[in-house]
């Protein structure tokens, strides 16, 4: 086998935001070669592209040195490109055999599936993996009834059956133990002296270490780097991750003369919630503390529940007073309020008016019959107070610009005067000029004696807004950063499950 | 707490396994009531009685574990019944039966490519959708037959009643065929694309499943088979009524509820509408049996419809809130 | 997708004075008679009364969302109807408890559908047709088919006759002006109203945002129903009549009229004034139909076809590939 695969220039954006502007990658039969990126770096896109999943906006994809154009994933799982993903390609209702041969199973007679053939060969593939799974993963069992670390290795299976001669590994370790992951890079050793080409894509620095022969670092859509692992270091790899000079330089003064004035104002204790195994940490009134780390690490669920949308087990104290909230609108009456992560799904109501998204939760006030004059003279102050540009509060929201709509999610409890204010990415998709007037508004909202939890996946903007920062990595609290120790270096390294200079 | 864990697998992985337990509690009861049940006269009588049923149940299967519902089974059942009954007649002749047995299943499967044409391809939404043609469909029969009358041949009618092929009702080999049909089914590739469909829409269509030709056809089939049931239902009065369909859509509804397809597809074999038809349609023996005040007895019967519609959700509630 | 920019009750009223223009035309239409025909339109709007009262809960259902729907309305129109006969008996005194029991009957099967929808997790289609079937159950029960009362003089004094001599509108368009006025009042000045259609569009962003997304939704079942039963209280008293399928009728051409005014199926967003068009527009179809002497198929068939018309324009869903 001997194969090559390129990207050159790859340009792909979603509506406004640019995901990638010069997304390069090189990669040939015999190697492994790590995709490395931090959040928003573009990495995620790179390998959506060479999959075909996402047409690419501009640049070319060469394999074998010939241009080629993927109209669906199936184009290119025929060209020999295969995927390896966080267990989203599998039907969960249907057996390991089942997924794995959908559509492409050995038929005899009659159009009949060849059932012996498939469990025979589903066997083979299982077999791979001999020793490192716990129940009897076998091809009858259905998938649903699988812990997450044997989907994935079902979906490590799948991708392999093709017999690919591209495989992208795209996080596919996250699941897995260390038993697991051990074993898949033994199996990747072994393709790659059949002559395949594999990309993994990775945040785990162990890992890249271990199984890569060479790297591509993707940093605010553009490769910023690549070579041979065995010529570069931990240290120079991170660097190469963060951006040298950053187009913020705003920094919250005098952050260090409140921090040890103030009272607590929220205790976590043991909080445990769907992907957040065990997190506990106090917040002083007025304080911005930002929480860090990869997507997906628990940040989520730690706001859900701070915020009565999810249950969870564990203790929070609000202001002194032990609360569990059960739906989001005990959480409102004692004054916390959220901003949930994707505004789209969660934080507007799109086709609704931009008044009607204003006032939702504080409809109550204003009476019966509602008072709506009094309603958009509040909506307007509200307004003004965030400069919203908008056509007019009946305009409907989806008339709105990324930033200006996310202004809508925020404006929307300002009106209910909250003491707690819960953020889950909210400078997502959000132009850089919009986002300078939120790290203003969260700075006087906690000058006003306001308290304030924020999970960003943007590290600068972490660094330069929050006061602490708490980094969760599988789940838990990794570590926590403060004083000296808040710094991209030390940010970073937390999040990819290092080890850091001092600390907690 | 183990005790219920499996309890809940059960209902999900054996869906037949509450409904058969509930299909022998019924036929108990019915054998308490109507003593002489499993005499052949009897048995034979009760099965062609619930023939239309498990045929349109069976349809909705398909269209079910796809995750759609097919609301217009009733009307097509009623479009079959109208044809045969104006275009037959009493006095028609078997070869002219045979003529119009066969284009009903046609129009059976047009109907539902129609149907399918509307959810696969225009992507509307199956209930509503189904609703409006259902009402058509309504409308159409009729239109070929205002009022009750017309009929099949007496000779046809006649032969459904009698045939006892192996002293064993015609209703059982029905059923065998059908179960064998779908048995060879769930054995092909298409078999497997109707629960990937039902699973996960978007993970089958990664996977280069043909998804909308998929959906399409489980319309059809439901179409084919209400044209079936239109045939039964016809054998079975001997007589034209364009309304006859109107209660149906409601009963293979419930059917295929007791029989344990989950609503929102992805589960569920064709075994357990089978058996929850015959329930329900001992269910409705015993009702009539137990002399029950005929004025009690539309409310009972739409009662029973209700609580077996309600089951699957109030055991969810109780799983949900251990 | 087309976007309509003129906002879709206009549209619709538009429609309903294009038809009524046509109608002219045809062999028993007015003509250029400007008084027969001022007399005509009159009378279409008094028909549409009834419907449009009894499509007021249907809207609410389903601006609701998650594929609401009430297809009970039919049978609680008639149930509500009998009862207001029953209660009445002809006297003027009993007029306004009779018209209680209406609202609060019928709120009390809304209510039931309520639970069992958000609890059960039932899909409102079901359930409010199974419901339905429970309603004519016990109507039967109650009545044991002979339906005994009367309607009081001062209903038919207030519904049916103009409210004054000079003034040749029928009492039942003020009466519906006046629903319309309380309609909108409902949706749009109320916490509940925003509420309803926050769960529309968005029941994730509704619950984030501290709206109680299971109990405005029973609440929008258990207020339908009401309106549903006001409505059979209005139909009672304009034709003093009542019989087993007195609502039934209603019942397509209700969701019909939503759909038509511009509400849309999927939820959010919509207005009774759209519906009241809405109903215009299908008293109008409905009455051309007959004036062309059609019969009740072809009525069906129109129905259903404009329904599928308006969805295949409207209600298109998102394509797998992106």
């Amino acid at each position: 086998m001997n194969v090559s695969l390129s990207a050159r220039n790859i340009v792909k954006h979603y509506g406004g935001v640019v995901a990638l502007s010069d997304g390069n990658l090189d990669v040939k039969s015999g190697e492994v070669l790590a995709l490395i990126g931090a959040n928003g770096s573009g990495k995620s896109t790179l390998s959506k592209v060479i999959n075909g999943v996402v047409v690419l906006d501009g640049g070319q994809l060469l394999l074998n040195e010939k241009i080629v154009h993927f109209s669906s994933p199936q184009a290119a799982k025929d060209l020999g490109i295969s995927i390896v993903f966080q267990e989203l390609s599998l039907i969960p209702q249907m057996t390991v055999a089942e997924n794995i041969w959908l559509a492409r199973e050995p038929i005899i007679t009659a159009g009949v599936i060849d059932k012996k053939l498939v469990d025979m060969k589903t066997m083979e593939l299982i077999s791979l993996f001999d020793g490192t799974y716990h129940t009897d993963l076998r091809p009858n069992t259905p998938v649903s009834d699988l812990p997450p670390d044997e989907r994935q290795i079902v979906e490590i299976l799948k991708a392999i059956s093709f017999d690919p001669e591209v495989l992208i590994l795209d996080e596919a370790t996250a699941s897995l133990d260390s038993r697991q992951v051990r074993r898949l890079f033994e199996l990747v050793k072994q393709w790659k002296e059949a002559g395949k080409a594999i990309i993994f894509v990775s945040h785990r620095m162990e890992e890249i270490f271990q199984i890569g022969d060479r790297y591509t670092v993707l940093r605010n859509g553009k490769t910023v780097g690549s070579g041979d692992i065995q010529d570069i270091n931990e240290n120079d790899l991170v660097k190469l991750m963060i951006a040298e000079d950053s187009l913020l330089t705003f920094i919250r003064k005098e952050k260090n003369d409140r921090e040890n004035q103030q009272p607590i104002f929220l205790e976590i204790n043991h909080l445990r919630a769907n992907n957040l195994k065990e997190i506990s940490f106090n917040v002083k009134r007025g304080e911005l503390l930002g929480i860090g780390g990869l997507q997906g690490q628990g940040q989520r669920d730690l706001l859900l529940s701070i915020f009565g949308d999810i249950p969870f087990k564990g203790d929070i104290k609000l202001n002194g007073e032990m609360v569990k909230f059960r739906h989001p609108r005990q959480a409102m009456k004692k004054g916390v309020a959220l901003v949930p992560g994707d505004r789209a799904k969660e934080g507007l109501l799109y086709i609704r008016s931009i008044l009607e998204n204003l006032i939702l939760p504080s409809w109550k006030k204003y009476g019966f019959p509602l008072n709506i004059k009094k309603s958009i003279t509040d909506a307007e102050q509200i307004a003004r107070n965030l400069k919203l540009i908008m056509a007019g509060l009946q305009e409907p929201v989806s008339s709105l610009s990324g930033g200006n709509a996310q202004k809508v999610v925020i404006g929307k409890w300002l009106l209910q005067s909250p003491q707690l204010l819960l953020l889950d990415d909210p400078t997502k998709g959000v132009d850089v000029g919009t986002k300078g007037e939120f790290y203003t508004l969260l700075s006087n909202l906690c000058d006003e004696g306001k308290t304030i939890l924020f999970y960003s996946s943007d590290d600068e903007e972490l660094l330069g807004l929050c006061d602490r920062i708490i980094v969760l990595h599988d789940g838990k609290l990794h570590i926590e950063l403060s004083g000296d120790n808040l710094n991209k270096e030390s940010l970073i390294r937390a999040s990819l499950g290092g080890t850091h200079i001092g600390g907690v | 707490m183990i005790k219920r864990i499996s309890w809940n697998l059960l209902i999900t992985r054996y869906p037949a396994f509450f409904s058969t337990i509930l299909l022998i509690v019924v036929l108990i009861v019915n054998a308490i009531v109507q003593p002489n049940i499993f005499k052949l006269d009897t048995l034979n009588g009760n099965m062609r009685i619930f023939l239309p049923l498990i045929l349109l149940a069976v349809g909705q299967t398909f269209v079910m574990i796809c995750g759609g519902i097919d609301i217009s089974v009733g009307g097509i059942v009623s479009i079959i019944n109208t044809i045969l009954a104006t275009q037959v007649g009493l006095n028609g002749s078997i070869e002219q039966m045979w003529k119009f047995v066969l284009i009903s299943l046609l129009a059976g499967m047009l109907a539902g490519a129609i149907n399918g044409f509307f959810i696969a391809i225009l992507r509307l939404q199956p209930i509503i959708t189904t609703y409006a043609t259902g009402f058509i469909y309504a409308g159409f029969a009729l239109f070929l037959l205002p009022n009750p009358g017309g009929g099949i041949p007496r000779v046809a009618a006649d032969i459904y009643r009698t045939t006892t092929p192996l002293g064993l009702p015609l209703a059982f080999f029905v059923i065998i065929v059908v179960l064998l049909i779908w048995w060879y089914l769930r054995s092909t590739r298409y078999g497997r694309f109707l629960y990937a469909v039902g699973g996960n829409k978007e993970s089958a269509y990664q996977s280069a499943v043909p998804v909308t030709w998929v959906i399409l056809s489980t319309y059809v089939i439901s179409g084919l088979m209400a044209a079936f049931a239109g045939i039964a239902i016809t054998l079975l009065s001997g007589s034209g009524n364009a309304e006859i369909g109107n209660t149906m859509t409601l009963s293979s509804i419930t059917a295929v509820v007791i029989g344990g397809t989950a609503f929102s597809g992805g589960i569920g074999g064709v075994a357990g509408p089978i058996l929850g038809s015959i329930t329900l349609g001992l269910i409705q023996n015993v009702i009539s049996f137990a002399q029950i005040n005929t004025w009690w007895e539309t409310l009972v019967k739409a009662l029973i419809i209700v609580v077996a519609l309600a089951a699957p959700g109030v055991i969810n509630l109780f799983g949900r809130r251990k | 997708m087309k976007k309509f920019v003129i906002s879709p009750p206009i549209a619709a009223l538009t429609l309903a004075i294009v038809l009524f223009l046509l109608s002219g035309f045809l062999p028993n239409g007015y003509g250029s008679d400007v008084d027969v025909a001022i007399a005509q339109a009159t009378n279409i709007v008094r028909l549409a009364v009834f419907l449009g009262v009894i499509a007021a809960g249907q809207t609410l259902v389903i601006i609701s969302g998650f594929e609401g729907i009430d297809l009970s309305a039919g049978s609680v129109v008639t149930l509500t109807a009998i009862l207001t006969y029953t209660i009445v008996s002809g006297e003027n005194s009993m007029v306004i408890p009779a018209l209680l029991v209406a609202l609060v009957v019928g709120g009390l099967v809304g209510f039931l559908n309520g639970l069992g929808v958000t609890f059960l997790k039932i899909s409102p289609f079901v359930m409010t047709l199974g419901m339905s079937g429970v309603v004519t159950g016990t109507i039967i029960v109650i009545n044991h088919g002979n339906i005994s009362g009367k309607i009081a003089p001062i209903m038919t004094r207030t519904i049916a006759r103009p409210i004054s001599p000079d003034i040749p509108i029928p009492g039942a368009i003020v009466i519906w002006l006046i629903f319309g006025v309380f309609m909108w009042l409902l949706l749009e000045r109320t916490t509940f109203g925003k509420n309803l259609f926050a769960i529309g569009v968005n029941r994730v962003t509704a619950k984030l945002s501290g709206v109680n997304v299971t109990w405005t939704n029973i609440g929008a079942y258990a207020l339908a129903g009401s309106l549903t039963g006001f409505g059979g209280f209005l139909l009672v008293g304009n034709t003093g009549v009542v019989f087993i399928a007195l609502g039934q009728p209603y019942l397509f051409p209700a969701i019909a009229a939503v759909a038509v005014g511009g509400t849309l199926l999927s939820g959010g967003k919509g207005s009774y004034w759209g519906t009241m068009a809405g109903a215009i527009v299908l008293t109008l179809i409905t009455s051309l139909l007959t004036t062309m002497q059609m019969g009740e198929a072809v009525r069906r068939m129109v129905l259903g076809a404009t329904l599928l018309a308006l969805i295949s324009i409207y209600g298109r869903q998102r394509s797998l590939r992106q």
